[in-house]
């Protein structure tokens, strides 16, 4: 009788310890990846891991990581936004207009602009329940074309003063994109697990019924998110105007799709419930990682980048798709 | 190649900046006989005019190009066979001139990473840099940044916004209004200044596509026969121009003549023509930009009348401007590239032998 309880207690354990290993897999793993390769790169070119070049790296994420910070609260509450990569377009092109009057003018219209679409994207989702995909394709489309209205091709900001300092300047010998980007992760991790909102986006993405029968407000927590996600992209925007001292109506092209990859590259689930920041955060720097590298190697054809990417990618899923099955068993 | 270099200028100062190029062009047509003989017969290799303007270094440090670090920021992929044989262009030269090591990136149609792809080239010890900018602004902080090292910077076929002498010594490229009005001209030749026209435009909001379509205006009013019925942008895409020009076929059916801003999108718009039942380069003459291959050949074929070509061998130029810079000479701030223009079956069928087209 007694063996028969300690034999279920050890079963019980060996689960448990199993699911524990399966959950720091998907949570730690794109992490443990994004060292790996870091340091594998590093051996092999010498340059690479010197403090500048891997500051250079994060600044250059640090655009996507943003976008990417939104993206991820959207797919893990079970949906997608496509229209953050028009958004950081429309984004630095606002940011140029407003830059005359001031850095806070600048960095705000974009934010405000991209709050208003993420509004208009999650009550077209909730209240006329079309589809992600649809309505913030719908997004992508329209905004591209406002900012080529509002811009043409390209803005230049002329005098771009604190507003480009912002950007290029540095703290303590750390670019400020690279704080601004680390900060913007922090408050994110904290917003999505110890808050009642973070609580919610979990719960709507693992099961929408059972997160409305617990009395989740499901349709104002997912408005919020797509809020969120324009808002970010705004905000993406307007520091990649500051940082190019331009508005580029071509900026940010592809963002919506890299954002989502690397989100799913971090360990987060394209159908919801599952993911945390710093997977989303090491996948954005891993992207940045196959780029910087293929730059080393100096003489590679950008096709590789993609053909990088998309293996990582793949990798990923397969990784996510047995620790799933894992799960289940 | 000297003597013709010296006709396109005009004022001393200006014939000035041009011939001490000439003399630095000179000097590598001497160490690379035969890939310069290959341009020259190509008639592509000359720079038409420059500016009179010029960018002298301060304080040249006589370096060699031979050994040296050089890096080429790409901005699009190489899908597009203008940026292959930019490429193409820019590495053979590099060989020429024996550079240490060549480092290449592409932006892949991404600003922020040309930015950080110039950063990275720098982080690398690149000692000279040829940019081929993705957009008209945009490039400040790489630019500054080489600037702060010294590191002279080329920029080629597009244009960007910077201080001239400081955060690049030169700009090579083709002048797209005069391409514009050329390909009036031959529109004019090849239709007998009696035409129907639409166009098919470049992206919206693109510099290259509002310079092809101005400089097509300006110069139509010179021609009351020709007629401009419409024009929409085919996002110089062979698919969207094959679409637009069903589209303006069924709309406008007594159109004669179609001219478009890129030979990919020439291409797609013919092959709506023939689904239309009519023969491109007869029912509708044909005049288009860029000089590839695939136009060019349609031309000797007599399924298109004139192809105004962008020039991209920019990479002789770019080394040329550098080596200038190194030792001192004055270099023009802006140099315009010698396009040629295919308009008969002779030539087209010439430039294809020659490989002149790309």
């Amino acid at each position: 009788m007694s063996a028969a309880v300690t034999e279920a207690g050890a079963a019980e354990a060996r689960a448990e310890s199993r699911a524990r290993i399966v959950g720091l897999i998907q949570s730690r793993g794109a992490i443990a990846v994004l060292v790996v390769a870091a340091l594998a790169a590093g051996l092999v070119f010498p340059d690479f891991l010197h403090p500048g070049n891997l500051g250079d790296i994060v600044t250059a994420a640090s655009f996507l990581g943003l976008v990417a910070i939104g993206q991820t609260f959207v797919v893990i509450l079970g949906g997608f936004d496509l229209s953050v990569g028009s958004m950081v377009g429309l984004g630095t092109v606002l940011a140029a207009y407003a830059a005359p009057y001031g850095v806070l003018a600048a960095l705000l219209l974009p934010m405000l602009v991209g709050l208003l679409v993420g509004l208009i994207d999650g009550l077209l989702i909730v209240r006329a329940r079309m589809a992600p995909f649809i309505v913030t394709l719908a997004a992508l489309l329209a905004l591209k074309g406002l900012a080529v209205l509002l811009a043409g091709e390209s803005l230049v900001i002329a005098d771009p003063g604190l507003f480009g300092r912002l950007a290029n300047g540095s703290w303590l010998g750390i670019g400020n994109l690279v704080v601004i980007l680390l900060l913007a992760y922090a408050l994110a991790a904290l917003l999505l697990n110890r808050t009642r909102y973070g609580a919610a986006v979990f719960a709507i993405g693992g099961n929408e019924e059972a997160a409305r029968m617990l009395g989740v407000r499901v349709e104002r927590v997912k408005i919020a998110t797509y809020c969120l996600s324009g808002t970010l992209a705004g905000l993406a925007g307007a520091l990649l105007a500051a940082h190019l001292s331009s508005g580029l109506s071509s900026a940010g092209t592809g963002y919506e799709l890299q954002s989502i990859a690397a989100a799913v590259i971090g360990g987060v689930l394209l159908t919801g419930g599952v993911g945390t920041m710093l997977g989303a955060l090491s996948g954005v720097l891993l992207l940045g990682v196959i780029e910087n590298v293929i730059n080393q190697i100096g003489s590679l054809s950008a096709a590789y980048q993609g053909l990088a990417s998309g293996a990582f990618l793949l990798l990923a899923v397969i990784v996510q798709s047995g620790l799933t099955r894992q799960r289940a068993a | 190649m000297f003597q013709r270099e010296r006709q396109g200028s005009t004022g001393s100062a200006r014939g000035r900046a041009v011939r001490r190029l000439s003399i630095a062009a000179a000097a590598s047509m001497l160490a690379a006989p035969a890939a310069f003989a290959q341009q020259d017969t190509a008639g592509s290799a000359v720079v038409q005019s420059s500016s009179s303007a010029s960018c002298t270094n301060p304080s040249p440090s006589h370096a060699s190009l031979a050994g040296m670090v050089v890096g080429f920021s790409q901005s699009e992929n190489e899908q597009n066979p203008f940026r292959a044989a930019e490429t193409a262009s820019v590495r053979s030269a590099a060989r020429q001139a024996k550079v240490g090591r060549l480092l290449y990136t592409n932006a892949n149609d991404s600003q922020a990473k040309q930015v950080a792809d110039i950063e990275s080239m720098i982080a690398q010890g690149a000692k000279a840099i040829i940019v081929a900018p993705l957009n008209a602004t945009g490039l400040q902080p790489a630019l500054e940044q080489a600037a702060a090292k010294n590191i002279p910077v080329v920029t080629i076929d597009r244009a960007t916004a910077g201080t001239p002498c400081h955060d690049f010594i030169t700009f090579l490229g083709s002048d797209f209004l005069v391409q514009g009005q050329r390909a009036a001209d031959a529109m004019n030749k090849a239709t007998g200044g009696q035409a129907k026209i639409v166009e098919i435009q470049g992206a919206y909001g693109n510099s290259v596509e509002t310079q092809r379509t101005q400089g097509f205006a300006d110069e139509l009013k010179k021609y009351p026969g020709l007629t401009l019925v419409a024009a929409q942008t085919g996002n110089w895409s062979a698919t969207d121009a094959q679409k637009v020009m069903e589209q303006l076929l069924l709309a406008h059916p007594d159109i004669n003549a179609l001219y478009s801003h890129a030979d990919v999108m020439t291409l797609g718009a013919m092959r709506a023509i023939q689904q239309a039942g009519k023969t491109p380069g007869h029912d509708i003459k044909i005049v288009s930009i860029d000089g590839t291959k695939g136009l060019v050949q349609a031309i000797a074929e007599g399924n298109a009348q004139a192809d105004v070509q962008t020039n991209p061998r920019f990479g002789p130029k770019a080394f040329a401007a550098l080596k200038g810079w190194f030792n001192g000479d004055q270099v023009a701030q802006a140099q315009i590239m010698k396009d040629a223009l295919y308009d008969d079956v002779a030539d087209s069928k010439a430039a294809l032998k020659s490989g002149a087209t790309y």
